[in-house]
């Protein structure tokens, strides 16, 4: 390895003596010699440095421009994106209340307003702005509290019901748009038609068309304590609510009946079925969740 | 080494000095490893530009590390290595070449012809060791700093040139 670096060492003067005498007397010497005086003499070609300068300096300006640098740009849109995309889910994001057939289910609102909603039913809503945005999409049947405060709504298929703080229960099933005020004050509108209820009125609306306004007794909805009440209803829509409150399939022989009036119960399936086969001359039979009712 | 300010090079005084201390080394040995005047200048401003948009981030003490380093990544790109063509200094004449004959002087003269195009002919890599040796008068370690190798390497270098350019001038095979 020495070896290898023996005439470095000898132009670099830092060879030992031993070696120099050895070196100096070897035939090769001489060139070595030659090479290292001649290379001192060698000049490279002259240049003109204060030129050189000058352009320098010509390209110093712009002043150096501090870029952003990439990681913190990086980060940066992570960050836009994932703010982006979380305020988007955020402010439309809504909240599912869904009732089977057969239950019932009971939540509060934002506002502490509370919503019942009957046997297959299902209410949206969303948290974001709902001081500014009071609105409820509901399909099927609720009953509202609402706490007091500005414009309540409730948009169901058929229409929509505007309030301000009070107790009423909206009912849209099979093109029949039924609400019925208990406390406050409602103004119902649906397809272009407005009607203002006060407490114990109910309107309802087939079709778009004002079919009946009957009144509504009490505080709150029959169906809240299992009692529904149905005035001149078409015997189909009383077993279709039968249907949805017990969750079970009922069959009506085909043929028409007249309009019922009176209460169903609809905690017992017993009882709610005797009044039914009593009013028109019914029998019915029971196989698991179908009943199939026959003329007598 | 000399002292420069707090401010450091980005202060034009301590930038030009710098320059001054500088430039022309770079210069130099661009030129020895391209052999070509132009490419030597040009990546001898880039660097110093570089050094000048980045006086805030480069310490005083980095500087001449910092301009050779921009400098080697710049050759990178750079390709055609022309001939080196260096002349001999006009107080070359040696204090000996008094009274001595015409036939030392021819040979004399050869051997310089023969030196230029030995050098001419070695690798980049030994060539620009044994130029900033020789000419910039540059240390080993110095040396191994600009090229980023060791001192050992460098030494291997030196003589590996020192044997290529007697084969050479010796016309030995």
């Amino acid at each position: 390895m020495k070896e290898d670096v023996k005439l470095a060492k000898w132009l670099e003067g830092s060879m030992d003596e031993n070696e120099l005498r050895e070196f100096m007397a070897s035939p090769e010497f001489e060139t070595y010699r030659k090479i290292k005086d001649y290379s001192a003499e060698l000049v490279a070609p002259q240049t003109d440095i204060d030129a050189l300068y000058t352009k320098i300096l010509q390209n110093r300006e712009p002043k150096p421009v501090r870029k952003l640098t990439p990681w913190f740009a990086r980060i940066a849109a992570v960050l836009f994106v994932v703010l982006g995309v979380g305020y988007f889910f955020y402010t439309t994001q809504t909240t599912n209340h869904i009732a089977a057939a057969g239950e019932r289910t009971e939540f509060s609102l934002p506002d502490n307003s509370t919503v019942v909603l009957n046997a297959a039913s299902e209410a949206q809503f969303r948290t974001w702005n709902w001081d500014n945005n009071r609105e409820v999409e509901l399909t099927g049947e609720a009953f509202f509290k609402v706490a007091k405060g500005e414009k309540f709504d409730v948009v169901t298929p058929l229409g929509t019901v505007t309030v301000v703080g009070t107790q009423f229960n909206v009912k849209a099933r099979e093109g029949r748009f039924y609400v019925s005020c208990f406390e406050g004050k409602v103004k119902v509108s649906s397809k272009g038609r407005e009607i203002m209820l006060t407490p114990g009125q109910s309107v309802i609306f087939e079709d778009g068309k004002n079919i009946a306004e009957p009144s509504a007794d009490g505080t709150q909805p029959g169906w809240i304590v299992y009692d529904v009440a149905f005035k001149k209803e078409k015997l189909e829509n009383v077993i279709a609510e039968m249907e949805r409150q017990y969750n079970v399939d009922i069959t009506l022989p085909a043929g028409t009946y007249s309009l019922y009036n009176g209460h169903v119960k609809m905690n017992d399936l017993k009882t709610a079925l005797q009044q039914i086969e009593l009013s028109y001359q019914l029998k019915s039979v029971r196989e698991g969740d179908k009943i199939i009712l026959t003329r007598e | 080494m000399k002292n420069f300010s707090v401010k450091g090079i980005c202060e034009e005084i301590t930038f030009s000095a710098f320059f001054k201390e500088h430039a022309k080394s770079l210069r130099n040995y661009l030129y020895y490893k391209f052999g070509n005047e132009e490419q030597a200048e040009d990546v001898t401003q880039e660097a110093f530009i570089k050094l000048w948009q980045n006086c805030a981030d480069v310490p005083p003490e980095k500087a001449k590390s910092f301009l050779y380093t921009v400098a080697n990544n710049a050759s990178l790109n750079q390709i055609a290595h022309q001939k080196v063509v260096l002349q001999y200094a006009q107080k070359n004449t040696h204090v000996h070449t008094d009274g001595h004959n015409p036939e030392f002087l021819m040979e004399e003269d050869q051997f310089r012809v023969k030196l230029q195009n030995a050098i001419a002919g070695l690798s980049e890599a030994q060539r620009t060791a044994f130029l900033l040796h020789r000419i910039e008068g540059k240390k080993y370690q110095e040396i191994a700093d600009i090229l980023g190798i060791s001192v050992k390497a460098v030494e291997k270098r030196i003589h590996c040139a020192l044997v290529e350019l007697r084969k050479q001038i010796d016309n030995i095979r």
